[in-house]
């Protein structure tokens, strides 16, 4: 329980060493970074079962009671979370190591990436929502230095639209912390839930809900708030769309929301039905404009839109198999995501380029990237036996066993165009045959990133047995029992933080 | 009641520069703007009226204060809007480098 | 234990052809070895469940794999096939022969694993594991043109197996459960009917029925011979047909209404896609579309619903299996031997390749519908069968009848085509250096063609009576009278007479001579190639529109699903302009419409 506070304080740590460090010995960035993923990753690990035994951890900063202090809290939905960011931080850093040879200055880039997920994993652990909001805010400024990394003419052009847009977005949300502190007097989320039960909602609360739909929104990349997100994904280096897409949407923009809709507002019919028509546009919109990419990276970007509609539609049908549906999706979609991420990242590094025309038949010269690729592609097009075949599976049976059968359609509608796209762009990748506009197979894959993709691929073809009885499911039943258990589940909290 | 108005007519203002404005510097100013008048809001609300600063004195009889908490808030969120204000107007620098103009309707060359 | 032999059925060729990845590519023989035993063992297996038969496992209550009388008999089909196509690929195959040999295994197993399945659970899986092993498997060709023809594929098969898992998700919200002996559901509300129609286009995808047909032909041209005898041709009818047949005779209750969109769809895939063949100039090609043709039998056999109908739909499935592996193998057989299987450039094989032309004869009889194959035999069924639903729906049977009979005599002609194009009529080049097959090659198709003989001969007493009327369930009344023994004896006395008359005649001496057209040499101009005996049919209006049409791809449900999304596409993308300002106001305009539906309600 007193290790809590190290999932921020080491990331934090590591970022100052790092710019410390690695000024003067070039060669100790990566490897300090990657010591200090490795080492987040064993605490997640670890986390787990405490987590499983007593439901949440609480860790009163400086042992000042609620609602005047800080609290930390760790319950299944926090643990789960810590967890996929833990893996997803731990491979894109090692992968790093060899894509981002050609980059000067590595130093700046690993301390970005640390405070990105000292930011992210605060996020996460916060109980009291002005301090999520900091560390929110710490990720985002992180990632948009890091979209402007390679300072070339579309990075910057990227970065910038991605920093205008999302600074609107924390502005809203500031605003709207502002009003319900006005309405509620506290910023501890327990309490305010507390709170709101007692005062009843009003006509503060929509309108906050509003401001926050708007601000999270657009960190999720939800329509009609998703317009950063291929530009920003496009012209950045490739471990950063792949952490932005596995970690960032998912923590900053989904988890935020379900913990602030779910846990402090309590969800009513009308927010549900919000969710559910904006994740059906951004399932639909999104696929649809992937569909006439020509670049590997902004069609991974709108692809990413498109599966965060899914989860987004799951959370507003809300039944208990929805939830674990959605979850689950989310796991899948973390993981194969950032495995296509880095795959097309060691296609680029190899040719130089993410134009589709140009890159077709790499993948017979380099066999890892293409099985990755496939398999990355095959498990978000929901092909069994991976993965995303039973997030798929799960999702859809909870839509229509919660009586709505024209969502469900409108979701396997979905699935074929996303077969279409991710297939009309990959096929010529893997399999076709080299042609003229070809770029030369230059580098081969350093072993970095050749474990890196290993092991993610690996990961995303063992994950349809987390379903299977065990630890794994019990944890993400207890994520569903927090989402569905509302906001008497803040209340269990408040007593437990005394 | 009208301070709170203001400011949120302080924050639309801010909105519409954001929006309508070409200039990138004049769309990191309207983000400046919307950011202060949030600020602003957010101290506001601290008000309690005929309080005094929050600040205990054992020899003053003290009737009220005002809320000590937004003070707080208000200086990381202060903090956290000059790094992203920085970061912006930095990469404006560079924009400027690479594209030539700061219009930002002839910055598009990713779209699609 | 026998029930396990189910479970070791499916798991053994999937770990197997997953254990075989690691092998490196020198250990070719060692991999083909292991697969031939592999096959010849659940050959046996497969045998040994079909006399056991029912079998569960792992136990009556909640079964996962199920052997009843129409499984059992699936499965035998896949296991036969699988080792028939195995043993020619060995002859074939001369690259990638450790990936070619593991992915074959994996689509064993898991086609073994669909057919067995008794929930709709485990059928979803394992389906979806064959459309991922067909496009791996077409992809070996390594041409472009293979990577288009298995991306439509993938997208087709996967596309529909989105629909089924669609169709399950309705079926186990209605039921509550997955299992497919316990369910029987009545077609009478809109969510039954979507539910069925949506399992049966999964089906109707994979046996390569309308709409859902553009892969086949496509696949049939570029992928390797062994994989589209193996895949396209026998097994994915198989299944096809198998999941089709369970979900009309077991799960759903059909009415009127669903049987006529059966028997309309197969009517229209028979008549279509077998005038599509009429015009084609690749040997393989002109097979894909036969393939999807024959379909139209199946379904509308399927939909007669009438005993014999769906008899004689399974027994098409069968002698379908056995006579179209037969002729894409000698198709193989002709593109190894003289590397080309444009009909136009091929001629006059049947000097030199004699086994290869007596397969394919037989396959090509058999297929059109001479007694007395098995093709006759079957084909006859289905007519009585729409004979008899006569009796119970409206006057629409003519129609079926005519279309199935019309969609016969067109086949005929196509492959008389074939036969004169490729082994008949003048050579297009001098093919003195060809011989014909190896024995690996030509047992195969030996094999498959005396089975197309025998079932043809033995109808009533070998495959009707062992496999096809227990599989169908139901006992079947004949109404018209065939008797192959009288009719084959017929036909024996008859050719030996033609025999005696030619020997006869070929006794008295004959001046043999070059032909003489005025004294002028014969040239190579003069030879008249099969290819174009229906040439003028492109010139008749309405045809010469639809072959145009289907070159370019408007009958094709992918080109066109294709260009219907990019017209939405062209619409998003031009409001994507890359301008930040118009991004912004997009929130905001979300934002208004937020508060609008949050609102609305309260003021």
């Amino acid at each position: 329980m007193a290790f809590i506070p190290f999932f921020i304080a080491i990331p934090l740590g590591a970022a100052f060493l790092i710019s410390l460090a690695g000024k003067r010995f070039r060669a100790s960035s990566g490897p300090i970074a990657c010591a200090a993923s490795l080492f987040l990753l064993a605490a997640s690990l670890a986390i787990v079962k405490p987590v499983l035994a007593h439901k949440t951890l609480v860790y009163r900063v400086g042992n000042w009671l609620p609602p005047f202090g800080i609290p930390m809290i760790v319950d299944s939905l926090t643990a789960l979370m810590l967890v996929l960011a833990g893996i997803v931080v731990f491979f894109v850093t090692i992968y790093s190591i060899g894509y981002m040879k050609p980059y000067t200055d590595k130093w700046k880039y690993y301390t970005l990436l640390m405070l990105l997920v000292g930011g992210s994993n605060g996020v996460l652990l916060a109980g009291d929502i002005f301090n999520m909001f900091v560390f929110l805010e710490i990720a985002s400024i992180s990632v948009y230095a890091l979209v402007a990394y390679g300072t070339e003419k579309h990075s910057l052009e990227g970065a910038f639209k991605y920093a205008v847009m999302s600074s609107i977005g924390s502005v809203f949300i500031f605003l709207g912390i502002a009003i319900l502190y006005s309405y509620t007097s506290t910023l501890n989320m327990a309490d305010m839930a507390a709170v709101l039960m007692q005062k009843g909602p009003g006509m503060i609360v929509p309108f906050v809900t509003t401001l926050f739909l708007v601000g999270f929104g657009l960190k999720a990349g939800l329509m009609p708030f998703h317009a950063w997100l291929p530009d920003a994904y496009s012209a950045a280096p490739a471990t950063v769309p792949a952490l932005s897409s596995g970690v960032l949407i998912k923590v900053l923009g989904l988890y935020a929301i379900s913990r602030i809709v779910f846990n402090v507002f309590g969800i009513n019919a009308e927010v549900s039905n919000i969710l559910v028509i904006l994740g059906s546009l951004s399932m639909v919109g999104g696929s649809i404009l992937a569909f006439g990419q020509t670049k590997m990276k902004r069609l991974l970007g709108y692809s990413s839109i498109s599966q965060v509609g899914y989860i987004a539609i799951g959370l507003g049908v809300g039944t208990p198999l929805a939830l674990f549906g959605s979850i689950f999706y989310l796991l899948n979609h973390s993981l194969s995501k950032a495995l296509l991420f880095l795959s097309a990242g060691a296609i680029e590094h190899s040719t130089g380029t993410d134009e589709l025309g140009s890159i077709r038949g790499t993948c017979r010269r380099s066999p890892l990237a293409g099985w990755a690729s496939l398999v990355g592609a095959l498990s978000i097009s929901g092909i069994p036996p991976l993965g995303g075949f039973w997030a798929k599976l799960i999702i859809i049976f909870a839509c229509i066993q919660a009586g709505r059968p024209m969502l469900a359609f409108l979701m396997v509608l979905a699935s074929i165009f996303t077969l279409i796209y991710y297939f009309k762009a990959f096929t010529g990748v893997l399999f076709g045959s080299e042609s003229e506009k070809s770029r030369p197979f230059e580098k081969a894959l350093s072993p970095h990133m050749a474990l890196a993709l290993f092991c993610l691929t690996a990961l995303v073809v063992a994950a349809g047995l987390v379903l299977l009885p065990g630890k794994w499911q019990a944890l993400i039943n207890g994520a569903v029992g927090v989402l569905s258990g509302g906001r008497d589940y803040a209340i269990i909290l408040f007593g437990a933080m005394r | 009641m009208t301070a709170y108005i203001l400011c949120l007519v302080l924050f639309s203002i801010g909105l519409y520069c954001a929006l309508r404005k070409r200039n990138v510097v004049k769309i990191i100013i309207g983000i400046g703007i919307m950011e202060y008048a949030a600020n602003f809001l957010f101290v506001l609300i601290g008000y309690r009226s005929g309080g005094r600063s929050p600040i205990y004195a054992n020899d003053q009889v003290i009737k009220s204060m005002v809320d000590p908490l937004p003070q707080a808030v208000v200086a990381v969120a202060i903090v956290l809007n000059l790094s992203v204000t920085l970061l912006l107007v930095a990469i404006a620098i560079k924009l400027y480098e690479k594209y030539g103009t700061f219009d930002i309707t002839k910055i598009n060359d990713l779209k699609g | 234990m026998y029930a396990n032999i189910l479970a070791n059925m499916v798991l053994l060729p999937i770990s197997a052809g997953l254990a075989m990845f690691i092998i490196p590519e020198r250990y070719g023989r060692l991999a083909k070895f292991l697969s031939f035993i592999i096959a010849l063992g659940l050959f046996a297996a497969s045998i040994y469940v079909f006399n056991v038969k029912p079998a569960f496992w792992p136990g009556v209550d909640k079964p996962i794999f199920m052997a009843d009388t129409l499984s059992s008999f699936i499965g035998l089909g896949i296991a036969f096939f699988a080792l028939v196509t195995l043993t020619y690929s060995f002859a074939f195959i001369d690259k990638d022969i450790v990936k070619y040999n593991s992915y074959v295994l994996i689509t064993l197993g898991s086609s073994l694993g669909a057919c067995y399945s008794a929930n709709f659970l485990g059928l979803l899986i394992f389906w979806g594991v064959l459309a991922l092993a067909l496009y791996l498997l077409v992809n070996m060709s390594g041409t472009s043109g293979a990577a288009k023809a298995s991306e439509k594929a993938l997208v087709i098969i996967g596309g529909t197996d989105a629909l089924m898992l669609f169709g399950v998700g309705i079926l186990w919200a209605a039921t509550g459960s997955f299992s497919m002996d316990k369910t029987h559901l009545p077609l009478d509300s809109a969510l039954s009917i979507i539910a069925y129609l949506s399992i049966a286009s999964a089906s109707l995808a994979k046996a390569g029925a309308m709409p859902f047909h553009s892969w086949l032909p496509d696949v049939a041209e570029e992928a390797k011979v062994p994989v589209t005898a193996y895949l396209p041709a026998s097994l994915d009818k198989l299944l096809g047909i198998y999941l089709l047949a369970r979900i009309s005779l077991d799960i759903f209750a059909m009415n009127s209404i669903s049987n006529t969109i059966l028997l309309v769809i197969g009517s229209v895939t028979l008549i279509f896609a077998v005038t599509l063949a009429l015009v084609q100039h690749d040997m393989k090609r002109l097979l894909g579309y036969h393939a999807v043709s024959q379909v139209g039998y199946m379904i509308i056999g399927i939909g007669t619903a009438s005993p014999i109908g769906i008899a004689g739909a399974l027994f098409h499935m069968l002698n379908n299996a056995i006579y179209k592996s037969c002729l894409f193998l000698t198709s193989g057989a002709v593109e190894q031997k003289t590397g080309s299987t444009d009909m136009s450039k091929l001629g006059g094989l049947s000097k030199y390749m004699p086994v290869t032309f007596a397969a394919c004869l037989v396959s090509s009889l058999a297929i059109s519908g001479i007694p007395p194959f098995n093709g006759f035999v079957s084909k006859w069924m289905i007519y009585q069968g729409i004979i008899e639903s006569a009796k119970s729906s409206g006057p629409l049977w003519v129609i079926w009848l005519v279309a199935a009979m019309y969609g016969s005599a067109l086949t005929i002609a196509s492959f008389m085509k074939l036969l004169h194009s490729v082994f008949l009529g003048r050579p297009a080049r001098n093919f003195g250096d060809v011989k014909d097959v190896g024995l690996l090659m030509a047992v195969p198709m030996a094999i498959l063609a005396l089975l197309s003989i025998i079932f043809g001969i033995f109808a009533f007493t070998i495959p009707l009576k062992l496999f096809i009327i227990p599989a169908a369930g139901s006992a079947v009344f004949y109404i018209g009278t065939w008797s192959p023994g009288a009719a084959t004896m017929m036909l024996v006395a008859g050719l030996i007479i033609g025999l005696g008359i030619y020997a006869f005649m070929k006794s008295k001496s004959f001046r043999t001579t070059t032909t003489f057209i005025g004294g002028e040499e014969p040239s190579s101009m003069d030879r008249v190639s099969g290819t174009e005996f229906y040439d003028t049919l492109k010139d008749m209006k309405w045809l010469g529109r639809i072959y145009k049409k289907e070159d370019s791809g408007s009958f094709d449900i992918y080109v066109q699903t294709k260009n219907l999304i990019s017209v939405f596409t062209g619409v998003l993308q031009r409001l994507h302009n890359g301008v930040l300002p118009t991004y912004i106001v997009w929130c905001l305009l979300g934002m208004i419409g937020l508060f609008i539906v949050l609102f609305m309600g309260k003021i």
